[in-house]
Formats: C-alpha cells, structure tokens, sequence
C-alpha cells in the first residue's frame, strides 16, 4: 500500500522546499550564535567567579583579622606598657587574664622570661593563665621536661626580635583544641642596654576560624580552607585534608599547575587560577587564594569548574528547547504561508495540463491581487487565446493546404491525363510510354501522334525544375509541339518556332530539354532533333545497343535566336528506339551511386527480346530495385519505338488455335505435342517452342495445383493466337479461385540465396524471363494470363 | 522418360532419356534418392539425350545436389543441350551445379 502523505507535507513543493531551507538557515544561524554565547557566557560567567571568589578570599581574610588583631594588639599594648618602670609584671598578668577571660578567641596567654629573669632562684619562670571549662587557671610552665626555652613560641621571637605567629598545633595539656600563638618579645634596659627579657604569648584557639571556613560555601560544593606558613591545612571542611601538608597533597598529585598555584599560596601571594581538585584527582576546579598578612598564612577557595558552569548549561539547554520548539512553529507558519502563495500556482498548473491536453477553454483561476502570480496568470490566459486562434488558424491552414494538395492531384491526374496513352500503331510498329513524376505533378512529358496516317511524331522532353511550375511549362511545351507539328514541315523548323514562343514569354527564364523526331511509318525513316535532350539508344535485337550522338541545339527557352537541325536515322528491323530522360541515369541508390549511362545501356542491351512494354516495365522495376531505401527525385520517363518488320501489313488475318484440356497433370503431354504440330505450322524455332513449352508447363501445373481446392474436373483453356509473323499471344483461362502470379515479387525470387528458392518462384521467374510480356486479368471469374512471345 | 544407370568403379552415371517434366520427375527422384540412400554419392548425370526439363526437373536435381554435397559426395551434369543450358542460366542453376562438357571430362572429378 502506497502512503500518501495530506497535501499540506508537499514535500517536493515549493513551500516545503523554502521553509526548510529557510529554516536550515535559522538553524545554523542560531548554532553559530548558540556556541558563541555559550562560550563568550562562560568566560563571562568565570570572570565574574574569579571577582567574586576573589572578594570572597579577601572578606574571609578580613574577618580572620578582626579576630587575630585584638590578640596581636593586646599583647602589643602590654608589651609597650613593660617598658613604662611603673607597670609591673604583676599588672600585666592580671591585664592578660582579663583579657582572656573577655575575648572569646583568646584562651590562654602567657608570661614567660629568660632564665633567673623573673626570680634569681629560678630558672624557668613562665605564668599561664588559660581557660580551664568556665573558669581561668593560672599554672606556671617550664620544667624539665617542658622546657620552653626550646620551644618556638619563645624562641624565634627571641632570635627574630619580633612578634611571631607560631605554626597551629593541638594543644593537649593546655585546652586540648588546636590552637595558635602569638609571641611578641619584651625587654629590660640593664645598664643602659636594651635586653631581651621574655616573651609575652596569647594563645588562640582555632575553633573560630573553623567555624568561619566552614561557614563558606561556593556552589554546591565548593569550600575554604586554611593553611599554615609551612604548608599545613589549619582547617577545611573536608576531614580528609586537615593537618596534612598541602604542598605534598600538590606533590602527590603531580599536577603542574597545582604545585605552582601552592608555592605561590606559601609565598604569600594572591591568585586565582584553575587546578585540579584538592580532594580527589581530575576534577578540575578553581582556586582561589590570597595570605593572612598577619600571621603569614595562606587562605583559598576551592570549587570545581563544572559547578561554575553547570547553571550556564542549563540555562542553555533551556534556551535549545525553547528554539527548537520555535522552529517547529515557524516551519508549520512558512509552510502554511507559501502554500497560500503557491496554491495559485498549483491551480495554474492544474490548468496548463488541460490545455496542454488540447481543453483550451480550461478556466484559469481568478485573481484579484497584482502579484507575479496574477502576471503569470494573465499570462497565460493570454497564451490560452492565442493557442485557441492559433489552433483555429491551423484547422483553417490545413484545410487550405488539403485542398491545394487535392487541386494538386486533380492537375496531377490533368497532367497525367493530357499524356497519350492509347499506344495505337501500324502492326509493324509498337510503341510503349511511361511517366513516373517524382512529385505530384512533374516537368517531364513524353508525346506521341500522327501528323498524318504515314506519319508518327515521337517526343521527350524534361523541364528543368519540378512542380507546379515545371508541369506548366510541359504542358504549354507540348501544347506547342501539336500546334507546330505539322505534316511536311521538318522538325527543326517545329522546334525553331517552339522555341520562339517558348521564349517570347518566360519571365521565370525556364527551359526544357527536347527531343522530337517524325517517324515515316512506311519506310521506317526518322527526322530527329535534339535541343540538349538525353541521346537516344538504338537496341538492335540481339542485344546490341549504341547511342545516336544527337546535337540539334540547344535546350528550348534558353535563346531566341537559336537555329535547330534535324538529323535522320532508320530504323533497322526489330530495332527498337529507347527514349529516357535524366530521371533514370541520375537515379541514386542507398550508398549515393548514381545509375549511369553504363547500367543503362547494359540494362537495355540484356531486354532485347522484350516487347516496348516489356522492356520498359523491365528497366522501371531494375530502377526500382537499384534505388530501393531512397527517394525518388526526379521525374522517371521512358519511351520505346520498335519496328518489326517492314514487309507485314495489318490486312493479314489473326491466326488461332484452340486447346481444352482437362485438370489433369497427363494434359502436359497434349500441351506438348500441340506445339510441336503449331510450331511446325507457324515457323517457330525449336528453342522458343521449348521456352512456351516450359513456361506453359509452369503455368499449367501451377493452375492444377493451387486453383482448385475441390476434385472436381474442371475445363483449363488454352488459345495460341499468331498476331504477328513472329509474335505469339497465348491465353490460359480457368474458372479457379483468383491468383496473380504478375503480383508475387520478383524478389522473392533473387533476395534468397539460390539453394533456398521455391521452386514455385523459380517458375514464375522462367514465365517472366522467356516471354516478351505476361498479363494477367480477372474476368467472368476466370483467371486469364496472357503471355506474348517474339520470335 | 527414360532412365538409363551405370555404375563404374568412379561414379554412377545415370543417363536421362528425353522428356524431364511435371509428369514424371518422381521417377527420377526416387531412382536418386534410391542411390543416395544406398551410400552412392558420387553420381553423374548424363544430359546429352534428355530434350527438356521443367522447373519439377530442375527441383529433382537441386534436391539430389543437396544431399549428395551433405553427404560429401559429388554430383555432376555433363552434355546438356544448348536449350536445356540456357534454362539452367536462366534459373541461375549454372552456377551451384558442376557441369561438364562431356561425360570424358566428367569422369576426371570423380
């Protein structure tokens, strides 16, 4: 089953074929845009996280140094005030544990001095007041085995002469949290020299600043975190990185970038910069960072790169749905829209078939806008009339040029008409003529008439051109010929005077080649003479063929002035004269040969033993067959004289002899013998009565076999008639069913190879090739062939 | 009609006496065919005697010719009249039958 599609998805259709490729182009439009802004976002987008981070690391940082600054400050402060001989030591003890006890981040503080400094009798002397649960503990440090002078928080402000952050450590004996000192180094004047005399600590729990790295939240998962001078991780929120150093965690993780990004954090500098996850490996991320002046540390944020990017995503492929949706729409909208434009069209062209189907009243659609499609459409309809009266002038046309055609044939038949055709001579003479116009009407003409009953005029001629005009110059040529010819005037005179007229009124300049020749009938005697007209050929009858060289001049219409002469021939007995015009030798074949002087003569020469008739049909169909594929092109025209014999007179009676035999094959001997009886009686030689013999053989079995299809017995007649001294016609009569030997084909007969002839044909071949004519007619339902035969 | 046969170490001459026609052609068809199926495919024929042959005759001797050259064999004419030769030229017979002069000269091919 076929799948047809509504008429709305034309897919081959022009709107479908727009709005697609309309649509394509939206699409790639759209595409390129897509991934511009989606990168140019992102870079926005990180840009705006590198600032915000960055403001962010610096606000943490600003917090952690609110808290660290009263730590820093107080001890400061109190340091300051040492110097002043009326503070003691005692004061400032009892300032610091107020101080303690007040600032929540401060847990415990320290006054620690140099050995015997405080007390000649002791050697360590260091009180330290910390919170213990809510209260405040003073203990004094400094032991064996807590020997503080070893320890950093005393020494490196002793070297450094300066206040030192030491690295956070967890305390156990003290308040068992991580914490943080602060160190700042106080001095005596003794002898007027400024000494070191101890140091002065605030230890800070690191709980504050956990709370507030942990407060911190980038994204999803996004986070801070603290590291000391040395590279350890105070606090983050990720368990796994606390108290471990983050220059080996970098190490470990061989990330280049990474390891750069740390030393710069442990340098103390300020970043930002993309790197791999802290936490885990291959998550890429970006870090943030930037010291705490004070203490020397570093403080980062962390948050991954995917999280960063992961609403512009979404936002993006929000965007993507909400186009392609579009798209859809707006394929739907230009579909519908060009189909409303081009349903005009479609109707046109529903239109343009029906005429083209030959409806020229097909109704073209109706429209009222100005457009190209109503343009088109008048267009059209303009088209239409003219079709329809172009249509009509046609009819009209043709029927003009039918009936030019038909007046055509009626001057054809006129022409054809106006040529003799009743070949009436003295029994001595025969005559046969034959025009083939190439053309319905042709410029060739033949004639032939009695001046007066001694004398026969003879004559061929041949216009140049073809046609209409051609035929009229013959006509008026030959309408000339009779009017000029007349007993006792020579025949170059005739044509002189023809020629005169001819060229009295030839405005088109036309001319005709022209033979004429008066024949004396009694003595066989020929004035001729040719005005540029083929030469004629004499056949003699053994084959013998020459040409007469005839100059009489030249062709008539050509020079007024022009003089003619005649020449004279005779006729020889039996010699026929063959009349032709350029049709014949000119004749093509398929491969461009033309049939030639040569062929003719030669052709002519092989049909001595044929009557005019016989010898004229014979050289048409060889013509026929030279030329078979191609087209005729000139006018073909032929005629023949022959004079038999000078001595017979048409006074002789017809001689006749009967013969009825039955149909029956033993009737051939009867045939047979008959001839021998008639031949003797007749005079006719033994090879020509063989020849009758055999060709009556061929008939007569040919009767027996194939025009009867009862048993019957049936009557086959046969009738010798000697209507000349050495002419014989033969009729064969049956009453069978009709069949003319005359129309099967002679090549039938040649076009096979010899071993595959019919015998059949070669039968009708020997009927044609041994008589001079076979005739057949169908009369009183009889079949009657009748053969003529010279000898 | 008249059929006369001879047969030499070289060929089978048969000779044709007469008339060769409608009327009697399957005489001579059968006494060939008779030949040729007996294997003797080399054969002559005589025409110097025979006055006249039809186009039936002629189909007799094309036929024989046929077989006897499938046969690989050889079948010769000799000593036609000039009035049964011009038949033959007419038919175009002279030039698929081998034709000899005399029977002598005939002889020589087998």
């Amino acid at each position: 089953m076929q799948i047809r599609f509504p008429k709305f998805f034309r897919f081959g259709g022009l709107a479908f074929r727009y709005s697609l490729f309309f649509l394509a182009a939206i699409l790639l439009i759209f595409f390129i845009a897509f991934v511009y802004s989606y990168g140019y976002s992102s870079v926005l987008l990180l840009e705006g996280a590198e600032k915000d981070a960055t403001i962010l690391t610096q606000q943490t940082i600003a917090r952690f140094e609110n808290v660290l600054q009263p730590a820093e400050l107080v001890p400061q402060t109190l340091v300051n005030a040492m110097e002043n001989p009326n503070i003691s030591y005692n004061d400032i003890l009892r300032i610091s544990r107020e101080f303690v006890v007040q600032d929540t981040v401060v847990f415990g503080s320290c006054l620690a001095f140099e050995p015997y400094g405080y007390d000649k009798d002791q050697y360590w002397y260091a009180p330290y007041i910390y919170e213990k649960g809510k209260n405040v503990s003073t203990r004094l440090l400094g032991s064996s085995s807590y020997d503080y002078f070893k320890m950093d928080w005393y020494r490196l402000p002793k070297l450094l002469h300066k206040p030192v952050w030491t690295e956070p450590y967890f305390d156990k004996g003290g308040g068992n949290a991580l914490m943080c000192t602060y160190s700042i180094p106080f001095y005596k004047t003794v002898n007027g020299i400024n000494t070191f005399a101890g140091v002065l600590t605030m230890d800070i729990s690191l709980d504050a600043f956990e709370r507030m790295v942990k407060e911190i939240k980038v994204y999803k998962s996004g986070y801070g975190f603290l590291v000391s001078r040395e590279g350890m991780i105070i606090t983050s929120p990720l368990m796994v990185m606390e108290n471990k150093n983050i220059l080996e965690i970098a190490r470990d993780r061989k990330g280049h970038e990474m390891i750069k990004a740390v030393k710069a954090m442990l340098a103390g500098k300020t970043g930002f910069t993309s790197t791999d996850g802290l936490e885990a490996k291959n998550h890429p991320s970006f870090l943030s960072y930037a010291p705490v002046a004070s203490t020397g540390w570093s403080f980062g944020i962390v948050f991954p790169a995917d999280e960063l990017l992961d609403d512009l995503f979404r936002f993006f492929k929000k965007i993507l749905w909400i186009f392609l949706y579009s798209i859809l729409a707006l394929l739907l909208a230009t579909t519908m829209i060009t189909r409303r434009l081009t349903r005009p069209i479609i109707r046109l062209v529903e239109a343009t078939k029906m005429i083209g189907q030959g409806d020229f009243h097909a109704k073209l659609p109706f429209r009222k806008s100005k457009d190209e499609i109503a343009q088109l459409t008048n267009a059209f309809g303009v088209m239409q009339d003219e079709l329809r009266n172009y249509v009509v002038s046609l009819q009209e046309t043709t029927m003009a040029k039918e009936k030019i055609e038909s007046e055509l044939h009626v001057a054809h038949t006129i022409q054809m008409g106006m040529l003799p055709r009743g070949f009436n001579t003295p029994s001595n003479w025969e005559l046969y003529a034959t025009l083939d116009p190439a053309k319905a009407v042709g410029g060739d003409l033949y004639d032939f008439f009695y001046l007066d009953p001694e004398h026969l005029c003879i004559a061929i001629g041949d216009v140049a051109g073809k046609g209409v005009p051609a035929s009229l110059f013959m006509m008026v040529t030959r309408t000339l010929l009779r009017a000029k010819a007349i007993a006792g005037i020579p025949i170059n005179e005739v044509m002189q005077s023809i020629n005169h007229e001819l060229c009295q009124d030839n405005p088109n300049q036309m001319f005709v080649t022209f033979f004429a020749g008066i024949v004396h009938l009694k003595t066989g005697e020929m004035e001729f003479c040719n005005a540029g007209h083929n030469y004629p050929y004499i056949l003699g009858p053994g084959g013998d063929i020459r040409q007469i060289k005839a100059k009489g001049g030249l062709p008539l219409g050509v020079n007024e002035t022009m003089s003619y002469r005649s020449e004279k021939f005779c006729f020889k007995p039996r010699e026929i004269l063959v009349l032709t015009t350029d049709g014949i030798t000119d004749a093509l074949n398929a491969s461009n040969d033309f049939f030639g002087e040569t062929k003719l003569a030669s052709s002519l020469a092989s049909m001595a033993n044929k009557n005019t008739k016989g010898l004229t049909d014979s050289l048409i169909i060889e013509l026929k067959r030279f030329s078979l594929g191609t087209e005729q092109a000139d006018d073909i025209t032929i005629l023949a004289l022959q004079y038999k014999n000078p001595s017979v007179t048409n006074e002789r009676p017809m001689e006749t002899i009967q013969l009825k035999l039955k149909n029956q094959l033993s009737e051939l001997d009867q045939i047979a013998v008959n001839l021998e009886t008639l031949a003797e009686k007749w005079n006719i030689p033994g090879k020509i009565v063989m020849e009758i013999n055999l060709v009556l053989e061929e008939l007569f079995t040919n009767v027996l076999f194939y025009a009867f299809d009862d048993k019957d017995e049936h009557d086959i007649n046969l009738d010798f008639i000697l209507i000349d001294v050495h002419q014989l016609q033969i009729r064969i009569e049956d009453n069978g069913k009709p069949f003319n030997l005359l129309e099967k084909k002679v090549n039938d007969v040649f076009d096979k190879p010899l071993e595959d002839r019919q015998i059949g044909g070669l039968g009708i071949h020997f009927v044609r090739e041994m008589m001079n004519s076979v005739e057949y007619q169908r009369a009183d339902n009889k079949n009657i062939v009748i053969l003529t035969k010279n000898f | 009609m008249e059929i006369n046969e001879q047969k030499t170490d070289q060929c089978v001459i048969i000779g044709i006496t007469g008339r060769l026609d409608t009327t009697n052609y399957s005489i001579l068809e059968k006494k060939l065919m008779e030949l040729i199926d007996n294997h003797h495919d080399k054969i002559l024929v005589e025409c110097s005697k025979m006055d006249y042959v039809s186009s039936s005759g002629l189909r007799i001797l094309l036929m024989a010719l046929k077989k006897v050259t499938m046969a690989k064999g050889k079948f010769v004419l000799c000593g036609l009249q000039e009035n049964i030769r011009e038949i033959f030229e007419i038919s175009g017979f002279t030039n698929i039958f081998e034709i000899y002069t005399t029977q002598d000269e005939a002889l020589k091919v087998f």
